[in-house]
């Protein structure tokens, strides 16, 4: 074999190698590796990175100098523990990315700017757009254009991309992930940025996986409360069979007929300012609906696993999903159950976050 | 006990800015010194720097002596096993006689790295962790040294990114030790007490930085 040792070496840092966010450029499989890390747990060092991912010390380091050139990481203050030598926690810097995430709703649209650890920047809600005749896209096509418009100008070079979160429904009947993909595409083609869609309920899960209460967990049973009630399953922080459609009509809309035959005003359910009505006895007897139909869930899935959290997202105020959360906990003492606290909009912070899981983090 | 190789030119010599060859700071003013205080017991710091050694050439006028290359191998042997080697030259390489610009002193840094991987002076003979770091740049008023480093200043302002091109390609660890200090005004070229005791703390910090397990 011929010496390369004295071939010249690639004429660039590898942090200057990749241009900016934007560039087409793979991320390595390497790099990717250290990032997920860092999106799943709030700070690492580069002894537990070495530990976790097999890479020698002089791997994660080159690794992580070029993360920093980069401006993905920012590298703490030392800590000096009891035993052993002071370490120097590895962080992701807030600036390093940003992402929008759109959810498109029953009556409106979410759009948030959130930045590199989930920080929700701004928050517009949009009435729903019209579908145009004759297109797929046209309709997300404006609000995607506004919401990029909310990052200022200097920032949008670090901007990972747009996700979308999608009702089941919007595929109409057809094959959901080819109707997303394609949808993707043709966005994409549109305004030269990288879009992701995906269900609604599997990115508010994703979401709550990478910036909310469920960083922590590694497997729990998530719940999400809209018009309906659905569920996702999430092993070792993977959202398990993702996009199923089966839903409960336990929700906010079986709410909603309840205290329409009472003729009662409903308008409070739908509006974003978090509050509901007292917590009477009709609100008191759909809690207790609702608390069956997630013990029914529950009882289900603890057949083939087991898991002791469960996390509630709603858009609905906290104070409800708290009340739902001590019920479920007082019907079935063996697991936690957690309210999210990703606000203001679960499902588009967690649209969001598809952007940064497809672009930095290993499948 | 771990131990750390220190090997470097006369900046790691602990030479005294515009003294002579005889002027050297005493052990716990020197980096290697305020490094083995640092890192505290569990460490032993190796001194190995030699005023005027180059990174892999033979000094046709100090000396066949001078070479970095020669010497690195049998110090090595005769200090395994080594945890840590850290290796701060490049600066002599710019001297006139050379005619070297800064990409070929990163390449001599390279042959230093590879005869290192090939000895294998680590633990069980293992690879022990490389840290390259770069000399902090020569300030642009070198005094009566003007001739003998003609036209080194502004090449040594390259060494630091040439030197984070090789380490990186290596898969080493790297330091710029500009980013923490800089040249004394006296001799335009050497490091003052107040540097050592900067570079000192800065590369312990990055050898506890590694993670030991």
């Amino acid at each position: 074999m011929p010496d390369m040792r004295f071939a010249p070496p690639n004429p660039l840092r590898i942090a200057d190698r990749a241009t900016g966010l934007n560039s087409v450029s793979v991320r390595s499989y390497n790099e990717r590796l250290v990032l997920s890390l860092l999106l799943q747990n709030k700070s690492t060092t580069r002894l537990e990175i070495g530990e976790r991912t097999g890479l020698s010390a002089q791997t994660v380091s080159v690794l992580v100098r070029s993360l920093e050139h980069e401006g993905l990481v920012a590298l703490g203050a030392a800590l000096k523990g009891r035993v052993g030598p002071p370490t120097v926690p590895i962080e992701l810097n807030p600036e390093g990315a940003y992402s929008v995430g759109l959810s498109v709703g029953a009556r409106q649209t979410d759009v948030v700017l959130i930045d590199f650890v989930g920080a929700v920047r701004f928050h517009k809600t949009f009435a729903n757009p019209a579908i145009t005749p004759g297109s797929n896209h046209t309709q997300f096509l404006e609000t995607i254009r506004k919401a990029v418009a909310l990052l200022p100008e200097k920032e949008r070079l670090r901007l990972a991309g747009v996700g979308m979160a999608l009702p089941h429904s919007a595929s109409d009947g057809q094959d959901e992930e080819a109707y997303f993909i394609a949808l993707q595409q043709e966005i994409e083609e549109q305004l030269g940025i990288a879009v992701f869609v995906q269900n609604d309920v599997t990115a508010a899960a994703s979401g709550e996986s990478m910036f909310g209460v469920g960083k922590s967990l590694t497997d729990y049973m998530f719940f999400y409360l809209g018009a309906k009630l659905h569920g996702r399953l999430i092993l070792n922080h993977q959202i398990h069979n993702g996009n199923s459609p089966v839903s409960f009509d336990v929700g906010i809309a079986a709410l909603e007929r309840e205290l329409a035959r009472d003729g009662r005003s409903v308008d409070a359910l739908w509006d974003r300012s978090g509050t509901w009505p007292d917590r009477d006895e009709i609100i008191q007897m759909w809690e207790a609906r609702l608390v069956d139909e997630m013990l029914r869930s529950l009882a289900g899935v603890s057949q083939f696993v087991e898991f002791e959290s469960v996390v509630l997202s709603s858009y609905a105020p906290y104070s409800v999903c708290e009340d739902i959360c001590l019920n479920l906990e007082a019907a079935c003492p063996s697991i936690k159950a957690i309210a999210s606290n990703l606000k203001p909009s679960p499902k588009a912070v967690g649209a969001a976050s598809l952007p940064f899981s497809s672009r930095f983090m290993v499948k | 006990m771990r131990t750390v190789l220190c090997y470097g030119d006369s900046n790691t010599h602990g030479q005294v800015p515009g003294g002579t060859l005889l002027d050297r700071y005493p052990y716990p003013q020197r980096w290697p010194g305020v490094l083995a205080r640092e890192l505290g017991s569990d460490w032993y710091v190796i001194e190995e720097g030699l005023s005027g050694r180059t990174t892999v050439r033979d000094d046709p006028i100090e000396g066949a002596i001078k070479n970095g290359r020669s010497y690195l191998r049998p110090c090595m042997m005769s200090h395994a096993p080594l945890d840590l080697v850290v290796i701060m030259l490049g600066t002599n390489d710019l001297k006139a006689r050379f005619n070297q610009p800064a990409s070929e002193v990163a390449m001599g840094i390279g042959c230093l790295v590879h005869d290192i991987k090939e000895l294998l002076p680590g633990p069980r003979g293992s690879c022990p962790e490389i840290l390259v770091v770069a000399p902090p740049p020569m300030l642009d008023d070198i005094k009566e040294w003007e001739q003998i480093f003609k036209n080194a200043p502004p090449k040594s302002r390259e060494l630091a990114l040439e030197f984070e091109v090789i380490a990186d390609s290596l898969e080493v660890h790297f330091f710029d030790a500009g980013s923490v200090v800089g040249c004394d005004p006296l001799d335009g070229f050497h490091i003052n007490q107040r540097a050592h005791e900067g570079l000192g703390v800065a590369l312990a910090r990055e050898v506890e930085a590694i993670g030991w397990k």
